[in-house]
């Protein structure tokens, strides 16, 4: 794989806007999670309230899921910090959740649609659909977590979204990559976005997870482009996924070559409680003495995971005291996911 | 490089369960679009749909198409779980094992990735009742009810790649699995994503293609209440570039392709039913609700899908077109089509299948191999009035015969995702 230059980053996350010092934040094994009043009271990585330059405009957020809100803001602080950035042609793979219709709108509907405790389709085709929004069908759709930033920024060139629970925002940066070093856009921005926060995935979640897995969201974006790029931030070296889906064994054990082939002087993992051990085993089977875990500062953020974990190690990157950095994915979807991040191209 | 082919199509539609059942229908001009029958949608806005014609995906339906290819203990699994109340699940694999057994693929080629393109997840309204309760004068969920409450285990809705999940487990896949959700427009860019990986060496073979049904209560009615399908419940709802155009009609089903490189697939033996010449993807950029009206994005990628394929715009010999019969659309893409290739016949199946939504493109992608199949260019069910907004030769009721050597089709997604695809004959 050629390594492409990482020219821009963006986050948001449970710490706020901004990607820089989160590598710090994750080495040093901080936590952002809070109290989460909408889902009864569990600890959560929630992102606060953002600053209004950023955040979408009142009108807007009708339309929006949680995950394209995330989006719209991690795209916008892009393009804030980095507004020499090109737009017109700038192509953008974004990986994102699950629907996330507000409960609102979905109790109104549950309440218009239920007749003694059974849910009745004629009541729901005469009364339920007229109850919520017309609007939430647009909260419902996946790709408007890329549509959504896509409109806003401008970005008219090659995109795709893909659902990701883990390695499919792997997958998106691996597209992102390719769209740049096969030269199909000058500029790609690749990353994710999701909030695990809504009840209907949080339910799944705590399902897949396993004990203790603490629910996060947020956003992140990387902005590619060719290796020659004057200021780059760092290189993306690797974007690979290992199917655990066949079973998890065999996924470890080509994860754990392509890893040790890396030769990473650190690696920044996001697990799942129920595949942690598993994934600091393979990380030790790397680079034993540096293992970070982000999933301890963001949650289990779904789709945005990989690619927080991402943003963090290029900050370790950028703070000098590593040349070379490995992310580790392990989320729900049984799948094992790595990206490679360097400071200089290997001449 | 690798040049991109396809060994294998696999088809569930309105018109029948499998790709002859779709070709010969297309081939003779046949529509499927009729009332719902599979849940009482009497009391809905919309009332007809492009609907596969089986009432119930359950484990005997699948049984019967799937063949034992699926362990009994997982099939009785699956239906336990709840999973199957979801009929897209059921399509993908029914689909994906026709093309894998056409394209002739055993058990060497487990090292397969899968990309496919999956619709929205289908809520199961009816899951929530256990949880339910009284605030007064309003109905809340009530969360905290949730982990001790007695209901099946795929609850609330149906996660968005179950279908590829079981498809892993099905044809025993070990490579990644790639779920596009790029809207109507997926099912084009999963092809595309697959001939790409082909082309840049990463797979030797990839199972990919796209499976969908919007056919169910939160679904159809989401899509009435947007003002998307046409307001008649009649046959002809969808009419594409016909002058008196309303709106789409709901399809559901699946396609699907093993697509893989022509050297491989010519040294095993294997016939190309097609092969992938070029592809291209642009967003509008425009509006959450609307396409661009000058359609000047969807021009764009058909002209990169030209470009990468080496062709110009009279090397194609027929466009299947996005064509959803929407007042707005299809003035657009008529625009964008007659400004890229000028004069080319041109025809739409949604009137006749519907809009498959995610599995939209697969399934017209699967509609272009007809031509090369049997020199038959696929009619336009419905269209009877030519509209002059949508001045393009746009093929009628019936098909026509021609023998073609490329063919393009158009996918355009809500939220502006546009994708073209480019099939060259395969022998």
């Amino acid at each position: 794989m050629r390594p492409v230059a990482v020219i821009a980053a963006s986050a948001v996350t449970a710490r706020g806007l901004g990607w820089r010092g989160l590598g710090r934040a994750v080495r040093a094994g901080d936590r952002a999670a809070t109290l989460c009043k909408g889902l009864g009271g569990v600890l959560a990585a929630q992102v606060p309230s953002l600053p209004a330059a950023q955040d979408v405009e009142p009108r807007q957020l009708k339309l929006m899921s949680r995950g394209a809100r995330l989006s719209c803001v991690a795209a916008r602080s892009l393009f804030l910090e980095s507004p020499a950035l090109p737009r017109e042609e700038t192509g953008f793979f974004l990986g994102v959740g699950a629907s996330g219709g507000t409960v609102k709108e979905l109790e109104a509907m549950l309440d218009a649609s239920f007749s003694e405790d059974r849910f009745d389709l004629g009541r729901f085709g005469t009364s339920g659909l007229g109850a919520c929004n017309p609007l939430f069908a647009f909260q419902l759709m996946n790709n408007y977590t890329l549509c959504h930033a896509a409109i806003r920024e401008g970005l008219r060139g090659p995109n795709a979204a893909i659902f990701s629970r883990g390695s499919g925002t792997v997958l998106a940066l691996a597209e992102a990559h390719h769209a740049v070093a096969a030269g199909d856009c000058e500029v790609a921005l690749g990353g994710g976005a999701d909030s695990a926060l809504h009840p209907v995935t949080w339910a799944e979640l705590r399902r897949e997870a396993g004990e203790g897995v603490v629910p996060g969201e947020g956003a992140a974006l990387l902005a590619l482009a060719a290796p020659e790029h004057a200021r780059p931030l760092g290189f993306l070296e690797r974007c690979e996924v290992h199917p655990g889906r066949q079973g998890l064994e065999l996924a470890l054990e080509s994860a754990r070559r392509s890893l040790q082939a890396m030769s990473p002087e650190c690696v920044v993992l996001t697990a799942t409680p129920n595949r942690r051990e598993a994934a600091r085993e393979l990380a030790t089977s790397a680079c034993p003495e540096a293992i970070f875990e982000a999933s301890t500062l963001f949650g289990e953020s779904l789709a945005a995971s990989a690619v927080l974990a991402t943003v963090a190690a290029l900050d370790l990157l950028q703070e000098g005291e590593v040349c070379r950095t490995a992310v580790l994915v392990m989320g729900p979807d049984g799948d094992v996911g790595l990206v490679g991040l360097a400071r200089e191209v290997a001449s | 490089m690798s040049r991109a082919v396809i060994t294998g199509c696999g088809v569930v539609s309105a018109l029948g369960v499998g790709a002859r059942a779709f070709w010969d229908a297309l081939g003779e001009g046949r529509a499927a679009v009729g009332p719902i029958r599979h849940f009482d949608a009497s009391r809905f806005p919309t009332r007809v749909a492009g609907e596969v014609p089986v009432l119930r995906t359950d484990g005997a339906w699948l049984r019967e198409y799937l063949g034992g290819r699926l362990p009994e203990s997982i099939l009785e699994d699956w239906e336990a779980s709840g999973a199957l109340r979801d009929r897209k699940i059921g399509f993908g694999w029914v689909a994906a094992l026709e093309a894998w057994r056409q394209a002739g693929c055993g058990e060497d080629a487990s090292d397969t990735w899968l990309s496919m393109a999956l619709g929205l997840e289908q809520a199961f309204l009816e899951d929530f009742g256990p949880l339910l309760r009284k605030e007064g004068a309003r109905t809340a969920i009530n969360w905290a009810a949730e982990p001790g409450a007695s209901l099946p285990r795929v609850r609330f809705r149906s996660r968005i790649d179950l279908s590829a999940d079981g498809l892993v487990r099905m044809l025993g896949l070990s490579g990644p699995v790639v779920p596009h959700v790029s809207a109507c427009a997926a099912g084009t860019l999963a092809v595309a994503h697959a001939a790409s990986l082909i082309e840049r060496g990463a797979a030797t073979r990839v199972l990919c293609g796209a499976s969908d049904s919007m056919v169910n209560p939160l679904g159809l009615g989401g899509m009435s209440r947007l003002g998307a399908p046409s307001p008649r419940a009649e046959p002809d709802a969808c009419r594409p570039f016909d002058r008196r155009r309303d709106g789409l009609a709901i399809g559901e089903g699946a396609a699907m392709f093993v697509v893989e490189s022509e050297e491989r697939a010519l040294a095993r033996g294997a016939r190309p039913l097609a092969r992938i010449l070029g592809w291209g993807s642009t967003q509008d950029a425009y509006k959450t609700t609307a396409p661009l009206p000058d359609g000047s994005m969807a021009r764009k990628a058909m002209q990169q899908a030209l470009r990468r394929a080496g062709l110009s715009a009279r090397d194609i010999g027929y466009v299947n077109a996005h064509g959803t019969g929407t007042p707005l659309n299809d003035p657009a893409e008529a625009r964008a089509i007659r400004e890229v290739l000028g004069e080319v016949p041109v025809s739409s199946i949604k009137g006749a299948v519907g809009h498959l939504m995610a599995a939209s493109g697969a399934i017209e992608i699967a509609a272009c191999l007809l031509p090369f199949q049997r020199d038959c260019l696929p009619g336009t069910a419905h269209h009877r009035e030519r509209d002059p907004e949508c001045d393009i030769d746009v093929i009628g009721e019936r098909p026509r015969e021609a023998r073609v050597e490329a063919v393009l089709s158009n996918s355009f997604g809500f939220g502006g995702q546009n994708a073209t695809l480019i099939l060259g004959r395969g022998t």
